[in-house]
């Protein structure tokens, strides 16, 4: 029995799990997530880790491995990072064992991850540096609107005739919608028109990763918008593009379980070799 | 007994010192003395510290020198090592050197030998060429004759010749430069995370500015201090980086590396600290056991011709072997011709010996780090996740 943490730091938020793992079998202990809101995200990482440990009834000496992703290779207590595309491809197949493909989609990137059964990375892309198309971005928009982030999806399922936003720039994108906002288009039609010009961004991002044999699912800190999956949904049907998308309750996490699946992996290959990591 | 922490602070303070402030002052403690500057990859130091001058390594201008007259030198496909070079010396910052050596690395190199004599008639310019037919009766006798030359030219500089017990006394030390040299990188070989990369460069980047004597010292407390001091080993993939034996990489791209979850385990950022593979003969003829020693008894690089077709890049499988690496990152400067050339031959006899790879360029002042942070990370999750062993 490996019991691994994960901790996933992200732009706009941290992830942290445990998990208890033998084998095949993968076991949750305890989750947590925390929204960064200009706080350092490292000390935000290591109170989130000690709060599941507590959580857990544990103690740093129980972890095995501690594994970091995302922006977590600066933690000092981390055993070993893997990168976001190596975390979210393992993450996404422990949530919905079908999926072939991982579209996760965060507050500064997007990355199609596509994937084997055993999570294995077999081709990638990720969006150009430009914010225009991440969560930051929606974010940012939403609180020029006066909207709450928990009414974004609501209100973009309403839109009956979304306005056309630069899906390219993010300066070009935020000049799009003040002149939405003179001309009085209604809050609706601007996020789902934003919701739209993001997902023509993620379906080329998926095209361009090859054939995809089996499932999507859309991981990250949009995952569980639903203004965005509605839009996805809408796309890939105008594109013919028959991959189902998918979505999990815990698809936010899907980074940190990863990490934390990794680490087990490693902590088992490391101790055959007899050649154990200490750092955490 | 000091700590690594200063070792390296003092280190990365010679490192950042564009203005050569140690051979400076090396320089006016005694009144005739003499800097003797060079360039990579390799030059017979023994001769230069024998003749009582300091051996000063010119390596470019790093990522904190900002190029405005050198450019005006090379044409905008040539590498970045020659222009800020030039814009060191046009900006006086190489005014303390007496004599500059410029090795046979490439055409590029040999170029800017020419330019320096013009440029600097006053500063003695050496172009030094190296042999690549390494029969004695042939490259040996040739090399022979090249050291007897550069012997002259130090001796010229010095107002009277440079005896063989003295060559003799800087070989002896040398030999103890190079036998501290391997033991830091077989401490970093077998325990890497109590020395990082990014201080065994620092250390190793003191040796091209320190005298042998000091940086034999600073070698020794090294080595102490760091098996003495406890640091956590993380679980990081063990890599070799070849390629960077003239440009250097700037010292981000090396943390990089490291942050991005791999162990550097062998390198070629600083041959001549460890050209030769063994002590150099301290009796007899010295210029003899240097030539013989530079023809049987050296390491290998792309500037170096190798004759034998089937042994070609061979010397990287055999340091990835003994240094235990997993896999080997390329990383070579924009416009390097003798790496560039050599990458596909190396990419092809690591191909045939199922040892993975990945391959970048960079410039001494690249900047953007996060696609190498990418490209490392990525490749180190590949080697622990799907590597065989």
């Amino acid at each position: 029995m490996t019991v691994t943490a994960g901790i996933d730091v992200g732009t706009g938020a941290v992830k942290a799990v445990l998990f208890e793992v033998e084998g095949e079998n993968a076991r949750w202990l305890a989750r947590r997530v925390e929204r960064v809101r200009q706080r350092d995200p490292y000390r935000l990482a290591e109170e989130a880790y000690d709060a599941l440990l507590e959580a857990a009834g544990l103690r740093r000496g129980d972890i095995a491995y501690v594994a970091t992703t995302g922006e977590g290779e600066a933690l000092s207590f981390h055993t070993g990072h893997f990168y976001s595309m190596t975390t979210h491809g393992k993450g996404a197949i422990f949530l919905d064992p079908e999926t072939r493909a991982a579209l996760d989609v965060g507050a500064l990137h997007g990355r199609a991850i596509r994937i084997d059964a055993r999570g294995k990375v077999l081709a990638y892309k990720m969006t150009s540096q430009c914010a225009s198309g991440s969560g930051q971005f929606l974010e940012n928009i939403a609180r020029y609107l006066g909207i709450a982030q928990d009414e974004i999806g609501v209100l973009s399922k309403a839109g009956d005739s979304p306005e056309k936003v630069s899906g390219i720039c993010a300066v070009l994108a935020e000049t799009d919608v003040i002149n939405m906002v003179s001309r009085g288009i209604s809050a609706s039609n601007i996020l789902k028109g934003i919701h739209s010009a993001m997902a023509d961004r993620l379906i080329r991002l998926l095209r361009s990763i090859g054939s995809i044999d089996g499932a999507v699912l859309m991981t990250g800190g949009l995952a569980l918008d639903d203004g965005i999956g509605a839009c996805m949904e809408e796309g890939m049907a105008k594109e013919k593009v028959r991959t189902p998308i998918r979505h999990h309750p815990d698809s936010i996490y899907a980074g940190a379980i990863g990490a934390a699946l990794w680490g087990a992996f490693r902590h088992d290959k490391l101790a055959r070799q007899g050649a154990l990591a200490n750092a955490a | 007994m000091t700590g690594t922490r200063e070792i390296i602070a003092r280190c990365e303070s010679l490192f950042e010192d564009l203005d050569f402030g140690y051979a400076r002052e090396w320089k006016a403690a005694q009144a005739g003395r003499k800097v003797v500057g060079y360039m990579p990859f390799y030059v017979p130091r023994e001769l230069i510290h024998g003749s009582g001058a300091l051996p000063l390594g010119v390596l470019g201008g790093g990522d904190q020198l900002e190029v405005i007259q050198g450019d005006a030198y090379y044409q905008s496909y040539i590498c970045r090592i020659p222009r800020s070079t030039i814009e060191l010396a046009l900006s006086g910052r190489l005014d303390c050197v007496d004599a500059m050596l410029f090795p046979s690395i490439c055409d590029v190199i040999r170029n800017l030998s020419g330019m320096w004599k013009i440029l600097f008639p006053k500063v003695r310019s050496f172009y030094f060429d190296l042999p690549q037919n390494f029969r004695d009766e042939v490259g040996g006798a040739f090399y022979i004759h090249e050291l007897e030359e550069l012997r002259g030219v130090l001796a010229e500089l010095r107002g009277r010749g440079i005896g063989d017990e003295e060559i003799r006394a800087s070989i002896a030390l040398y030999n103890e430069n190079r036998r501290l040299v391997r033991a830091v990188y077989g401490l970093r070989s077998r325990e890497p995370w109590k020395a990082p990369s990014s201080e065994v460069y620092l250390l190793m980047r003191a040796g091209m500015i320190l005298a042998v004597e000091e940086h034999n010292r600073l070698l020794r407390q090294y080595i102490e201090a760091s098996q003495s001091e406890e640091r956590p080993r993380r679980d990081n993939a063990r890599v070799v980086v070849v390629g960077a034996f003239c440009e250097q990489p700037p010292l981000n791209l090396l943390k990089s590396i490291e942050l991005s979850g791999c162990y550097i385990v062998d390198d070629d950022f600083m041959l001549v600290n460890r050209w030769e593979r063994g002590d150099v003969p301290e009796d007899g003829d010295p210029v003899q056991a240097l030539a013989l020693s530079y023809l049987h008894n050296s390491g290998d690089t792309s500037a170096k011709y190798e004759p034998d077709q089937s042994k070609k890049g061979l010397y990287l499988v055999e340091a990835v072997k003994t240094s235990g690496a997993e896999g080997v990152i390329m990383a070579m400067p924009s416009f390097c011709d003798p790496a560039l050339l050599e990458r596909p031959m190396l990419q092809s006899v690591l191909s045939a010996h199922g040892i993975p790879y990945i391959a970048f360029k960079y410039a001494e002042n690249s900047g953007q780090m996060q696609p190498i942070r990418e490209q490392a990370g990525t490749f180190a999750d590949s080697i622990k996740l799907w590597s065989e062993q």
